[in-house]
Formats: structure tokens, sequence, C-alpha cells
């Protein structure tokens, strides 16, 4: 699919593509992780395959159906969470949200009541059904956001940033709780972040955006290990030891009682770079890592554009389906974007005070 | 230089004002649309009376009335009240409080700043309507008084507001108070008509409040009544009620400091 | 989706979104009466205005109060029931939208259910209180009256949806709430009182004669043609705004709504 937005006024008016040839497959009851820099396109892209914008060019297919042109339809099989907006009303407690939100899928209030039990025990978030969601905190509020998103039994849930504004404890858990409602009813994931722990923590895999393009998509094990051939070797040390030079190895800190070493594992092995510090260093701990997953991705951000990494392999009958087809958006070079509404927000008239 | 630092905060406050030239427009427009309202309304009721007056005021009197009054009306911001109480509460006030001018004396500067580009496109548009609805202006002179009038008006207007705001210092909620602020203004104020409209007792009331000052006054001067004397009541009410303001705000400061916001 | 399921979960959004409104019991209560004082105040200018006036244009007190009885009510069902028709220009600069969008409903029916404001539901208990005093309630006249608000109301709404809906095309702008308040102030006296072309505009493009004048009248004076016409009126009004906002939405979700300078 491809996303081109108008900008400018006149002679200056060009078309600025948010989104360019991004073509990727979802099979059901994956987990995939949509990640990128601010104003890669992550929102656009969502709010196309949800149905909010329609693409400028391309085929968009979610279970089958035309995002922009099928959006009601589509609605009752979808879920939706984005970060910042809240579907829970703040004077209200969750239960009469959902209550409307029931009556607005058209569910069997039977049917209902056993639904908000299931999901009051997998979030383990049933006690907070009763109270007024202003009186919440952020990780409450999101679960019980999660919950009314899940309500109507959606087979793919879409979240935008959800993680945002979360403590670390509560960022934890909530990824737990989407790994775990994702096991349990199978419902495909679809989650854009720029938090990359989210991506270790909830996704099978991962695709990668920048400047409105995928330059990266493969399973999340296999991104450390392809992309970045790596180790960090932590060394605590019994008492001060001398320099170390290998080939193939760099020493980025040493004092008195510890040293780490990147190792660059194309040029020198790990056994070797163990034996020569273990052979020649007064070594009281040793460990061997693979380099943060974060470190892989602003790599990834930082490499020149790659050709197009080759596409998962397409399974028969998958519901959630994006191909893309290359055609350019419209007049005017296809300069490298930025974002679409949810970034370029117009500055405001001005306001009279 | 003394006063310095006020003329650099209302310059600066003009200048952002004339840059958003939409909203400028906006404003004056509507500015327009009220006063051409209310004229009509005023100047048909002179027509229809037997004497072709109303409470003494001819009908061409009215429409140059009216378009002078409703200046003060349009110039600020009409949640004032709202935005100050605001401030308050939302800390914005303890920052101004670190600096080294006076929190009310810099608000005040920049509040007469922001309107002084929309008094001067209302005063062009209001004359302009003024002449083509209701003729040429009664008294050249009266009119001539009138400029300072509204800069006085409105430089009231503000000073009183903050003066009614700074109950938020203690109420913490000043929100729908301009709501009732403005109907004061607008019925004992002089803005909607002119208070000698207003029953005996009722317009005995009106002299001795701070709010003939804002609207009556351009709008008693523009009508053509040359009263000089009335700009020292102005000037007298702006000293007294910035006095005021600045009492109500120093006490809040120190309440802030003491409790914390 | 069927009309009546339909209907059922734009009900059950409203109903939400009274409950929302009504959560806080004191700030609600707070909010109304501060509108009603707010109205009563307007009920003052009339009176002092008509003491001094007499009558305008065969208008007098009596009618001007059932007029503005009428206007408040009207207004405060759009205003205040259907909050959002006010706001759709700020929720689609805002973004807001798309949370509509995402929901298996008519995204314009589901918005304008899912805001209740508390402060204009002021004006609506106001106007019927202002009709059950001054306004000679009769079966017969009340009946009138409920019918004349609720058409009212919705030569009002149709409006305001169009006018708002133009930031779809026009960008996010003051001109969406100048037209609200236009319409307010247009519809608060007799259309009769303007001549020539303001009247012709008053029954046309800004219908506020259709919101408060041609109701108020058909309340005091059954004329058949006068409600075909108010009928045609509120009809065209609604069709209005709805194609308006239909067609501006695709826009929206074509991303086009975002070209700015």
């Amino acid at each position: 699919m491809t996303k081109a937005f108008p900008t400018g006024r006149g002679r200056a008016r060009r078309m600025v593509e948010a989104v360019r040839d991004v073509s990727f497959t979802v099979a059901p009851g994956e987990r995939v992780a949509y990640i990128g820099p601010n104003g890669a396109g992550k929102s656009t892209s969502i709010k196309v395959l949800t149905g909010i914008l329609h693409a400028t060019a391309g085929d968009v297919r979610v279970l089958g159906l035309v995002p922009w042109r099928q959006r009601r339809q589509l609605a009752r099989r979808i879920g939706t969470l984005f970060g910042q907006r809240s579907q829970l009303w703040s004077e209200l407690t969750p239960r009469q949200s959902y209550r409307m939100l029931a009556s607005i899928h058209g569910l069997d209030p039977s049917r209902q009541d056993a639904r908000l039990g299931e999901l009051g025990e997998l979030l383990d978030a049933a006690h907070l059904f009763d109270q007024p969601v202003r009186s919440m905190s952020l990780g409450q509020r999101m679960r019980c956001e999660l919950a009314a998103c899940m309500l109507h039994e959606p087979d793919v849930l879409f979240l935008d940033e959800p993680t945002i504004g979360l403590d670390l404890l509560a960022k934890q858990r909530f990824r737990q709780l989407l790994v775990r409602l994702n096991v349990e009813s199978g419902t495909t994931t679809f989650l854009t972040s720029h938090d990359v722990a989210d991506v270790e923590a909830v996704a099978e895999r991962v695709v990668v955006m920048n400047h409105g393009r995928i330059i990266y998509d493969d399973a999340v094990a296999a991104m450390r290990r392809t992309l970045l051939a790596t180790k960090l070797v932590e060394v605590r040390l019994a008492a001060p030891a001398g320099p170390l030079a290998l080939e193939g190895v760099t020493v980025v800190e040493h004092d008195d009682t510890h040293a780490r070493l990147v190792v660059d594992t194309g040029r020198r092995s790990v056994r070797d770079v163990l034996d020569t510090v273990l052979d020649g260093w007064p070594v009281a701990d040793i460990s061997v890592t693979d380099p943060p997953l974060e470190q892989v991705i602003t790599e990834v951000y930082n490499a020149p554009d790659t050709p197009d990494t080759p596409d998962t392999p397409d399974t028969p009958d998958t519901p959630g389906d994006a191909a893309g087809s290359p055609a350019a958006a419209g007049p005017g070079p296809a300069a490298p974007a930025a974002a679409g509404p949810g970034h370029a927000a117009p500055v405001p008239e001005g306001t009279a005070t | 230089m003394r006063g310095h630092w006020a003329v650099v905060v209302a310059t600066a406050a003009a200048r952002r004002t004339l840059s958003d030239r939409a909203g400028l427009a906006v404003g004056t427009l509507f500015y327009l649309l009220v006063t051409g309202v209310i004229s009509t309304v005023w100047r048909t009721a002179a027509g229809e009376s037997d004497t072709g007056l109303v409470a003494g005021y001819s009908a061409a009197a009215l429409g140059w009335y009216l378009a002078a009054s409703e200046v003060t009306a349009v110039a600020i911001n009409p949640r004032l009240i709202e935005a100050i109480g605001e401030d308050i509460a939302g800390g914005a006030v303890e920052s101004e409080m670190l600096r080294p001018a006076p929190v009310v004396g810099v608000r005040l500067a920049a509040a007469l700043g922001t309107a002084l580009p929309r008094i001067a496109c209302c005063a062009v548009g209001g004359s302009a309507l003024a002449l083509a609805t209701a003729g040429s202006p009664p008294d050249a002179a009266g009119l001539a008084l009138a400029a300072p009038a509204l800069v006085l008006g409105v430089a009231c207007n503000v000073a009183t507001q903050h003066a009614a705001a700074a109950a938020a210092f203690w109420l913490r909620d000043a929100k729908s108070a301009w709501f009732l602020y403005q109907k004061f203004v607008f019925m004992l104020g002089g803005l909607l008509l002119p208070i000698e409209v207003l029953p005996g007792w009722l317009e005995r009331v009106a002299t001795l409040l701070p709010f003939a000052a804002m609207a009556y006054v351009p709008g008693r001067l523009a009508s053509g009544h040359v009263e000089p004397g009335l700009l020292l009541v102005q000037v007298g009410w702006l000293a007294v009620m910035t006095a005021l303001a600045a009492l109500a705000f120093a006490r809040g400061e120190r309440r802030l400091q003491a409790v914390g916001a | 989706m069927t009309r009546a399921s339909t209907a059922r979960a734009v009900g059950a959004t409203f109903r939400a979104a009274a409950a929302e409104a009504f959560a806080n019991r004191a700030s609600f209560w707070s909010q109304a009466t501060i509108m009603i004082l707010n109205d009563v105040a307007w009920v003052g200018f009339w009176v002092v205005f008509f003491h001094e006036v007499g009558s305008l244009r065969g208008w007098e007190a009596d009618d001007v109060l059932l007029l503005f009885s009428v206007l408040t009510t009207a207004a405060g069902l759009v205003l205040g029931l259907l909050a959002n028709a006010r706001r759709i220009g700020a929720l689609a600069g805002d973004g807001e939208l798309d949370a509509t969008l995402t929901l298996p409903v008519p995204p314009l029916a589901h918005l304008l259910a899912r805001r209740v404001e508390p402060v204009h539901i002021g004006d609506t208990l106001f106007g019927i209180g202002l009709f059950a005093l001054a306004g000679s309630p009769t079966p017969t006249r009340t009946a009138m009256f409920v019918l004349a608000a609720v058409a009212g109301a919705a030569v009002m709404v149709g409006f305001v949806v169009a006018i708002q809906s133009l930031a779809f095309f026009a960008g996010r702008n003051e001109g969406g709430d100048l037209g609200v308040h236009a319409v307010i102030l247009l519809a608060s006296y007799p259309a009769e009182l303007f001549r020539g072309l303001p009247r012709a505009v008053l029954y046309s493009v800004v219908p506020a004669a259709f919101v408060s004048t041609v109701p108020a009248t058909l309340v005091s004076d059954f004329d058949l043609t006068a409600a075909a016409g108010l009928l045609a009126a509120a009809t065209l009004s609604v069709l209005t705004g709805w194609s308006v906002f239909t067609v501006g939405l695709r826009r929206y979700t074509s991303g086009a709504a975002w070209s700015r300078a």
C-alpha cells in the first residue's frame, strides 16, 4: 500500500508519501510488532488497516475486507486500542462503558456477562470494572481498555502505542497480558510501538519501518542473529588486569574490577576470546550476551536503505493480508515523508486571548 | 526607564495579535455582526418612538453609541476570568512570580497590548458601519474623545477581571464566573443599552460601579456628548481596580508561597 | 446493520453520555444554574427595553419572551443534548474522529449522541420555565411549543453540523464557531426587525428566522403555510448538514483534510 497526503498550498502543493510501497501478510493468530522512529509511517499504516484512512495506491485486505470500503463490517471483527485515546468514559465505570459498547457491537446481553467474566479473570481486572475510570491509575485503565476492545471477541487486535505513558512494572504486566490474550483466544495481534521492549516481550515477528518504507521484516529471534554479528562479554575481575589486544575485540570498558568487551564474531570466535581472557586475566565471573535489541534496531534505522528483504511466505487462507503494488501516488516528487495526520498536526490558527 | 517592561510586553503582545490575521478578521467580523444587530434593534426602537428618541438618544446617536460600546466585548477574551483562574490553579502564575516585574503589571500590559490591534480594527470597522447605517457622527469632538476612551475602557475591563479572578487563589474554580461577569458589563456597563435606559435606582447603582467605565463612557462620547470629565472617571476606576487586583494577587501569591498550588 | 440495531446502539451511546454528564450532580446543577441566571439576565434586558420602548414593529414584551423561550429550549437541545454538533470542526482537527470511525455505527449519529453538555441543559430548563411563566400555557399552546422547539432545534442542528463540517474542507478555523454564535445571535431577535438583504439571509443561508421567529409565531398564531414552511426548512437543514458532513468525512478518511500550509 501507499498512502500520500497533499501538503502546501497553490504552487507549492505536492503529495508527500507517508507510507510507500509497503507490503506484508499477517497470518491468523500471529503477534506482529510494527516499529519505527517517529514519522516512520506506523500510525498512518494502522489507520489504513483499520479503515480510518484509505490508501492512495495498492490493495489492502483485512479479514478479506477492504478496510475503508467495508469499514463498519470490519469494525465488528477487529478491536482497536490507540494508546492516547480512550474508549472508556472517564466519569463512568468500565462496566457502564462496556454496556454501551456491547450495544454498539450488537452483543447478546447474556453472552456479554459471560464474556466480561472471562476477560476480568484473564486480565485480572474484574475488581476494576465497577470503579470510575478517572480514579484509576493508567496501568489499571489500560487493562480495562484492553477488555473494551476484546469484548466482542474480535479476530484481529490493532494496538497503536499501547504502552505509552505506563511505568515499567505496568508495561511489563500489560505485555504479559497481550501475550496471554493472544495465546488463549488466538486473536491476531498487530501492534505499533517505538518502544523496543514491546517488541521483545510481545512479538513473534517484527516489521521495521523508516521513512515510510519497510526496511526489515522477520522473526524477532532471527533479527539479533542475522543483523548484528556481535556478542557482549562482561568480565568481573578478582584483581586488576593488564590490557587486552585481540583482533576483532573492542574493549569498551576496563577498570580494576570490571571489563566489557564487544566481540565481532565474524573476525574472532567467542571461544577464542573466552580462552584468552580466562587464561590471561584473574576472572571472578564472566558472561556472554547478545547485544540489546535496542542497539540492533538502531543499527537497522541507521543502515542505508537496503533493497526490500524477502517477504515471509504466503500461507493459504490468510485472514490478514496487505499486498502492495508499487504504484506511485500523485504528481510531484515522492519526498521522504513526514507522517500522516497523527503526526503532522496542522498548526492551529492562533487563539485569540 | 520606569514602565519600560510594560511597553516591551505590550508591544510583543500586539505583534502577536497582528500576526494572527485570520483571528483578527474573524473577531472583527463578529464585532460587526453583533453591533449591526443590536444597533438595528435600538435604531428601530428610536424610529418608532413618538419623539424619535430613546432615553434622550436619537437613532443616529444610538448607532454610534453601540459601535463604541461593543468594542470592549470583542477586544478582550470573554473567558479571561476563566483563563486567569486556570493560570492560578495550574501554576503558571507561580512561574510569573519568579520574574522581576510585578505579576499584575505584566499581565495588564500583555492584555492591553493584545487588545490594541483589535480595538483599532473594530474602531475602523465600527465607524464604517455606523456611517452606513446611522449617518455621520453627531459630534466629531465626541468621537475624537471616544478613541482614548476605548483604550481606557478596555484597560478597566482587564483590571477588573483580574481583581475578580483573583478569587481563584482561594476558590480554585473561577470557571463559570465569566458568564455572570459578562452580564454585569452588558447591563450595568452600558454595553447593550445606554445606562440612561435603566430604571432610576438601577441607573444610580450603575454609575457607582466600575462597569460603566468600560462600555458606557466610550459610547456616551461617541454618541455626541462631549463630556471630557468621563475620561477622568475611567482613569480613576483604572487606578482603583489595578490596585485591588495587585492587592488580591499579592495576598494570593503569599498564600501560594505558604500553601502551594 | 439494521435500522433497529443502529437505533439501539445510538440510544445506548446517548444514555451513557447522559450518565456521564450527570455523574457529578453538584457540578451539573451549578453549571446549569449559571446558564439559567445568564438567561434571566437576558429577560432583564428585554423587560428594561420594553419598559422604555413599548413595542417594536408590532412585537411586544410577551411576544419576544415567547420567542426567547423557544430559542433557549431549542438551543439547549442542540448545544446540550447533541453537544458534539458544534465541536465537529475541533474533533476533526484533533483527530478525535478516529475512535468513532473504528466503531460499527453511522459516524454522525454516534458523534451527536456521544456527548451531553450540562451547562446548556440549563438553557432548555430555562426555556421551558419561561414558557410556563410567561407563555400563557394552554394544552394547545404547550403542544405547539414543544413542536416549535423541536423544529427550531432541527433547523439549528442541521446548520451547525453543516458549518462545522466545512472544517473538513477549509481546515480548522474559527469560522465554524462564528457561524454557531451568529445563528444564535440572530435568532435572539424577531426577524421582522430586519429589512432587505439581512432579512433574506435570515430566511435562507443562516436560517435563524426558522429557529425562533417562525416557530414562536406558530405558537401564538397557527398558520398552515408557515407550519409547512418550517417543516420544509427543518428537513432541508438536516439533510444539508448530513450531506456536508458525509462528503467532508470522505475527505477526512482520504487524509486530504490535512492539507494545510
